[in-house]
């Protein structure tokens, strides 16, 4: 808990708050200001909306503690505020609210349009708007209601305010602080992941279709039969797999284990288990795995079809891998391909890198982040899964 | 959608910033305006033991004309860029690129050196700084270094800050004045993710042009002579000279196998070429 101080619409008020807690919790929770609405709580809808130091911003990915000294001021603040009365009556003649979810946060940016735009233009009305989402009117009662006081204001003579009258630099809220943060009590938080739960030993793998699939290929400079038998040797591949571990190896066609994969700063540990499938007729395999990322809770299942073809007259190996992943939960809600793939890509170039050192004999090269005991094309599969979990969609990248 | 417990620090100075960095474990992770952070924080997806508030450094948030360049605190918002609370050597282009960030509300708080460290491959600075040839400076406690924009974006997500290191400012040369510049994406919504990217930066009295398209799900292209796609050579007739055929080709090579998002991206690179032309 961490002591702080701020100007809620005009009065000041002390507490002491969790850092996790965001700003609308906080209003909502400790001060009952539950005016200011919660929708997504991740930046998108814009019903969390409400004055920081003057300026619009989201509550809801502002935390309480970066506000320290800050004024804010929510919907209850505007009741006497000139704009903002313009425009509830202006909101109440062009019907521009229905079930009024999205209206708190609708008005806090609407008032900041209408104190900064010069002219009521729909394109930037609508623009402006944009943040917010409405599932009810169809914005056309709300962007009528906002050019008319608008263009009323500017009829009176009222000119805009360019950049809402804010002087200073950085994010809003910010750099109001008088000293650095007190922790009161002891220190916070230590969050930390559970003991991971090993997948079931007995459970059977099934095969799958794969909802997502794409390729990779890589050459290393060895006959293609010493890089079929390398690739047969799971603990030999666990090894050049960054990030894999094998917790087991019950028989020679199944593997259990995990991998972390990182993406940014998101991190998954992705638990599971493997069947492995050879064909040395066709110097090809097959890894189809399963697997689960607990904290997350997500889960996966992987597949990893490799083909050996001969080049540089049988001196080199050609590597095509096809891989194919479905995703389960909550990182499949957020998964974009593409970043799927710009990570399965740098996983196969190192993958490829420390194959090739090993099979050239130098075993104190491999580059490995952590842990690693053995594996193999699990922790192609695994690799899988965590790209998928790092797959994570772009989240504001603002 | 309630983040995860973590402990909170706020240093009042950029040493004490570096220092504690420094002695923190990996766990840790600086936190400016918070717009990436923290949906990631309360989606659970990132679970950090300590968050290290920056926001609050006065370090990290002015901007300054030096000759040929402005340097820009890491913590200036798209909002002070937006609105002109910050000089501009790039002739409105930045103001522009900032103006069309996500959501004014996020503007607000979102910082120019947050977005760059988070590197969304999908995120206007990644590209549009690329083009216009900008640098990072970096520092930690063992010291400073620059970085061009387009060597410190290494993947998605995945920039070159080494542990301890922090994004401090950026430095933006000053755009010539025969320079033309051109900056379109595609959007399904305003303020979403785009999922195509241009920028150009073309100068026909040098005969140079510097092309970069992004939202790629990787780093950006970044195509520092860029004259083959003009057929060879950059003339005033620039615009006409463009051949799609090129792009579409360097797409491909750059691993983009679906011809529909090949498609998207080389109609925003006409795009922002024409605007690039009639500017």
């Amino acid at each position: 808990m961490t002591m702080i101080g701020l100007t809620v619409n005009a009065r000041p008020v002390e507490a002491s708050v969790e850092p996790r807690t965001h700003l609308a919790d906080f209003l909502r929770d400790n001060l009952d200001l539950t005016g200011t609405h919660l929708g997504c709580e991740h930046g998108v809808c814009g019903a969390c909306t409400l004055l920081i130091d003057g300026m619009p911003a989201r509550s809801c990915i502002t935390y309480a503690v970066a506000c320290d000294g800050a004024k804010v001021t929510t919907i209850e603040g505007l009741d006497d505020d000139e704009i903002t009365a313009e425009l509830r009556a202006a909101f109440t003649r062009e019907h521009a609210l229905q079930c009024g979810y999205c209206t708190p946060g609708m008005l806090i940016s609407a008032r900041d349009l209408v104190l900064r735009l010069a002219e009521p233009d729909e394109r930037s009305v609508r623009a402006g708007l944009s943040g917010n989402l409405c599932r009810c009117t169809g914005y056309v009662g709300i962007v009528r209601a906002v050019r008319a006081v608008i263009e009323q204001r500017r009829r009176r003579g009222i000119a805009p305010v360019a950049g809402g009258g804010r002087q200073t630099l950085g994010p809003v809220g910010s750099g109001n602080a008088t000293n650095s943060a007190q922790p009161d009590g002891a220190r916070g938080t230590t969050a930390k992941p559970e003991a991971p739960q090993p997948m079931s030993g007995a459970s059977a793998i099934p095969d799958f279709t794969p909802a997502k699939t794409f390729g990779e290929t890589f050459t290393v400079p060895y006959p293609p039969d010493k890089v079929f038998d390398m690739l047969g040797d799971v603990r030999q591949v666990a090894a050049c797999l960054p990030g894999a571990s094998l917790t087991d190896m019950p028989t020679p066609e199944r593997v259990e284990g995990a991998i972390r994969v990182k993406l940014g700063p998101i991190s998954a540990d992705f638990r599971g288990a493997a069947r492995i499938e050879r064909d040395v007729d066709t110097l090809s395999g097959r890894i189809v795995g399963i697997g689960s990322d607990q904290r997350s809770r997500s889960s996966t299942q992987g597949e990893i079809r490799y083909r050996l073809v001969p080049s540089e007259q049988g001196a080199a190996t050609r590597v095509e891998l096809s891989i194919g992943y479905s995703l389960k939960g909550m990182l499949a809600q957020i998964a974009r391909d593409g970043l799927v793939r710009d990570l399965a890509a740098r996983l196969t170039a190192d993958f490829a890198r420390n194959l090739d050192r090993h099979l050239s004999g130098d075993q104190t090269a491999v580059i490995t982040e952590g842990r690693q005991e053995l594996n193999g094309m699990t922790m192609l599969i695994d690799i899988l899964r965590k790209r998928v979990s790092t797959a994570i969609r772009r989240f504001l990248a603002r | 959608m309630k983040a995860a417990a973590f402990a909170y620090e706020r240093p009042t100075d950029l040493s004490a910033t570096l220092a504690l960095m420094a002695r923190a474990n990996g766990t840790a992770k600086l936190i400016a305006g918070g717009q990436s952070l923290g949906p990631m924080l309360n989606l659970r997806l990132v679970e950090p033991d300590l968050i290290i508030d920056i926001s609050g450094l006065s370090e990290l948030k002015w901007a300054d004309r030096r000759g040929d360049e402005l340097v820009i605190g890491a913590c200036v918002t798209h909002g002070d860029i937006e609105d002109g609370r910050i000089p501009d050597v790039t002739r409105g282009a930045m103001q522009r690129v900032a103006g069309a960030i996500a959501y004014r509300a996020v503007r607000n708080r979102g910082t120019i050196g947050g977005s760059l460290s988070h590197a969304d491959p999908a995120a206007d600075w990644v590209s549009a700084l690329s083009a216009l040839r900008a640098q990072v400076a970096l520092r930690s406690a063992a010291g400073a270094r620059d970085l061009p924009v387009e060597r410190f974006v290494t993947g998605a997500l995945e920039s070159a800050l080494r542990p301890g290191e922090i994004v401090e400012a950026v430095r933006v040369p000053a755009m010539a004045a025969s320079a033309r510049w051109g900056y379109v994406k595609a959007c399904r919504k305003i303020g979403e993710f785009a999922h195509a990217i241009a920028a150009v930066l073309i100068d026909p009295e040098q005969a140079t042009a510097r092309v970069v398209i992004g939202a790629v799900e990787a780093a950006p292209i970044v195509l520092a002579d860029a004259a083959a796609l003009f057929g060879g050579r950059i003339t005033g007739d620039f615009e006409r000279q463009f051949d799609a055929r090129v792009a579409d080709a360097i797409l491909t090579k750059a691993g983009l196998a679906n011809a529909a998002d090949r498609h998207i991206h080389v109609a925003v690179l006409r795009r922002a070429i024409g605007e690039a032309a009639s500017a």
